[in-house]
C-alpha cells in the first residue's frame, strides 16, 4: 500500500508499506523527519504524532484511552485529526493514506 | 561508558564492578557481538544471567515486553517478591500497568513542556561555566557536569537550592551504590540486608523517603501546586491516587536516575572534546550540528550500561534457549558501539544521522521519561561552553565509577582556556 507523509514545509515522502507494519515503523524506516517513534510503538512516548488527512481519519479506527492520554504530551498542535501513528497499521483499506507531520513547537 | 582505547583482554567479567573502573570493556563486548551474541554468565553474587550485546537483538527483545518482563527487577541482583514490591517504581512494571504511571508523569517531561525550560537552562549555565573557567584547570565532572542537572532537578521538583547538594549526594549513594566514593554501604561488599526493602538497598533511600514526605507536606501546607510532584499526586480519572510507597520510590528515581545520567553524558562530551580537538571547532561553527550533537554525545556516554529483563517463557535466540525465569541483560553500551549500525563507532561524530543509539532504551515501553530534558541540557550546555572556550585539554587521568550498571567519569581533570 502507498503512504504519503506531508512534512510541515509541504515536502512529501511517499513509500510503499507492507500490510501489518505500523505507520510509525514505516516512517522511521523511510527517515520521515519529525517522526521519532522512540518507544517502538508501545504508547510510551508520543513522538510519532501525525494529523490524518480528511476522510482517511475515520478509516484509521478509534483511539484507545492510553493513546488519547499520550496525545496530551505530543509535540505539535493536537487536533481532532491527531493520532499516534504507531497505532495505525497498514492495510489495503488505507492504501493512499496521507499523514501530515505537524510542525514541532 | 567512555573509554578511548579499551585495554581489556576481550574476556572481562561483566558481572564484576571492578571490571568497569578502567571504563567499559569494549574489547569484550566486540568479541561477544562477533562470536557469542547470547552468552550465559555465572555469577557468584546470585543466579547467573544472559548477556545480549547486539543492537539488532536488543531492539527486537526490547519491544517484546510480553516475553521479557521488567516486573521482576531491572538490575542483575536477585530480589524476592517481597523486596520487589517494596522497592519497585514504574520502571519495574510492564504495560498496561506501566502506562498508568506513564500517563500521569509523562506530561511534565514531554517535549512541549521541556522546550519551555531552554532559557532557564541557559541562565543556569552562565554562572556554572564562568566559575569553572575562572579556575582554568579543574575537575569537569565536579565543576560543570554535576552542577547543571542538579540545579535543573531542583527547578523541576521545586526544592530550595540549598537542599540540592544534599539531595544529589543521596541520589549518588543510591545509584552508585557499588562505588565506595559514593556510599558507605557498597552493595556487593557489605551485608545490606537491613536495607533490602529500601530503594537500591541503601539507607540513603530512607532519608530521601523522609525528605519527600516533608517536602510534600510543606507544599500542601502552602498550597503550592507547581512542579512534577503535585502533578503526579493528582487522582487519575478513576479517582485513584498513587500510593505513598510508590510515590516515594518515584521520588528516589527522579533524584537518582534523573540526575547522574545527564551528568555523565556531559562529562563524556567534555572528555570527547579533550580527545578529538576538532569537536570544539565544529561546535563553534554551529548550525545544523546542534540537531545531532546531543544524541551523539549521549550515545558516546551511555550512562545506563544495561537494564535487566526476566524471561516469562522459554525463548530461542541464535541457537540458545533462554529459559522462563532467566535474567537477561540488555547491554546498551554494547549496542551503542555495534559496528553493524554505526560507522566508526569508537569515534564521536557530531553530525551522525540517523543515530539509532539506545542510551534511552529506545524502542521499548521503558524509553527514558527524561530524554527530552537530557538532550536539551546537553545541547544548551555545549552551546554555551563552545561560545566561551578556545581550548579544552586533559589535565590528568580520568577516573570511572566502580559500577557495571552506571557508566560515568567521576573525575575528569581538564584545562580550559577562555576566549
Amino acid at each position: 500500500m502507498k503512504v504519503t507523509w506531508v512534512l510541515p514545509g509541504g515536502e512529501e515522502v511517499v513509500a510503499d508499506v507492507k500490510e501489518g507494519v505500523n505507520m510509525m515503523e514505516a516512517a522511521v524506516a523511510n527517515n520521515v523527519a519529525g517522526i521519532q517513534g522512540e518507544c517502538g510503538g508501545s504508547l510510551s512516548c508520543a513522538t510519532c504524532h501525525v494529523h490524518v488527512d480528511g476522510d482517511w481519519l475515520e478509516k484509521t479506527g478509534e483511539k484507545g484511552d492510553f493513546e488519547e492520554a499520550m496525545l496530551d504530551m505530543a509535540d505539535g498542535e493536537v487536533t481532532g485529526a491527531s493520532r499516534l501513528s504507531c497505532q495505525i497499521t497498514a492495510s489495503n483499506e488505507l492504501d493512499g493514506i496521507r499523514l501530515m507531520v505537524p510542525e514541532a513547537f | 561508558m567512555t573509554v578511548w582505547t579499551p585495554n581489556d583482554d576481550g574476556f572481562a567479567d561483566l558481572s564484576s564492578h571492578d571490571t568497569f573502573v578502567n571504563g567499559a570493556p569494549h574489547n569484550t563486548f566486540a568479541r561477544l557481538r562477533r562470536d557469542d551474541p547470547v552468552s550465559w554468565l555465572d555469577w557468584d553474587g546470585g543466579k547467573g544471567f544472559w548477556n545480549i550485546v547486539r543492537h539488532a537483538d536488543i531492539s527486537e527483545l526490547n519491544r517484546n515486553y510480553q516475553v521479557m518482563s521488567s516486573a521482576r527487577g531491572i538490575r542483575m541482583e536477585d530480589q524476592t517478591y517481597e523486596e520487589y514490591l517494596a522497592r519497585r517504581t514504574f520502571q519495574e512494571t510492564d504495560p498496561p500497568e506501566h502506562m498508568k504511571t506513564r500517563v500521569k508523569v509523562g506530561k511534565a517531561f514531554s517535549r512541549p513542556v521541556v522546550t519551555g525550560f531552554e532559557q532557564q537552562i541557559r541562565d543556569l549555565c552562565h554562572p556554572i561555566l564562568d566559575a569553572a573557567l575562572d579556575k582554568g584547570t579543574f575537575d569537569a565532572t565536579k565543576e560543570i557536569a554535576r552542577q547543571l542537572p542538579m540545579m535543573m532537578l531542583g527547578r523541576i521538583i521545586g526544592t530550595p537550592d540549598e537542599d540540592l547538594p544534599w539531595l544529589v549526594e543521596k541520589g549518588d549513594a543510591l545509584i552508585a551504590n557499588t562505588d565506595p566514593d559514593f556510599t558507605d554501604h557498597v552493595l556487593d561488599k557489605m551485608d545490606t540486608d537491613e536495607y533490602r526493602m529500601m530503594p537500591f538497598n541503601s539507607p540513603a533511600g530512607a532519608e530521601l523517603f523522609d525528605y519527600a514526605k516533608r517536602l510534600i507536606e510543606e507544599k500542601n501546607r502552602k498550597g503550592d501546586t507547581d512542579g512534577v510532584l503535585h502533578m503526579i499526586l493528582q487522582p487519575d480519572k478513576d479517582g485513584n491516587v498513587m500510593p505513598e510507597q510508590e510515590f516515594r520510590n518515584f521520588f528516589c528515581l527522579l533524584v537518582a536516575a534523573g540526575n547522574d545520567t545527564t551528568r555523565y553524558s556531559i562529562a563524556a562530551g567534555i572528555q570527547a572534546m579533550c580527545h578529538q580537538p576538532e569537536l570544539l571547532g565544529q561546535m563553534q561553527e554551529g548550525g545544523d550540528i546542534w540537531a545531532t550533537a546531543p544524541d551523539e554525545i549521549i550515545r558516546w556516554a551511555t550512562p545506563a550500561l544495561y537494564f535487566r529483563r526476566t524471561a516469562t517463557c522459554d525463548h530461542e535466540l541464535h541457537g540458545k534457549t533462554i529459559r522462563e525465569g532467566d535474567k537477561v541483560l540488555y547491554w546498551w553500551i554494547s549496542a551503542n558501539r555495534d559496528e553493524e549500525v554505526f560507522d566508526n563507532p569508537n569515534r564521536v561524530d557530531l553530525n551522525r544521522s540517523p543515530n539509532r543509539h539506545m542510551s534511552f532504551g529506545q524502542g521499548g515501553p521503558h524509553v527514558c521519561l527524561g530524554m527530552h530534558l537530557a538532550r536539551l541540557e546537553v545541547r544548551v550546555l555545549f552551546e554555551e561552553l563552545a561560545k566561551r572556550v578556545k581550548l579544552v585539554e586533559p589535565a590528568g587521568e580520568h577516573k570511572f565509577l566502580r559500577s557495571n550498571f552506571v557508566g560515568g567519569i567521576k573525575e575528569l581533570p581538564v584545562t580550559m582556556q577562555a576566549q
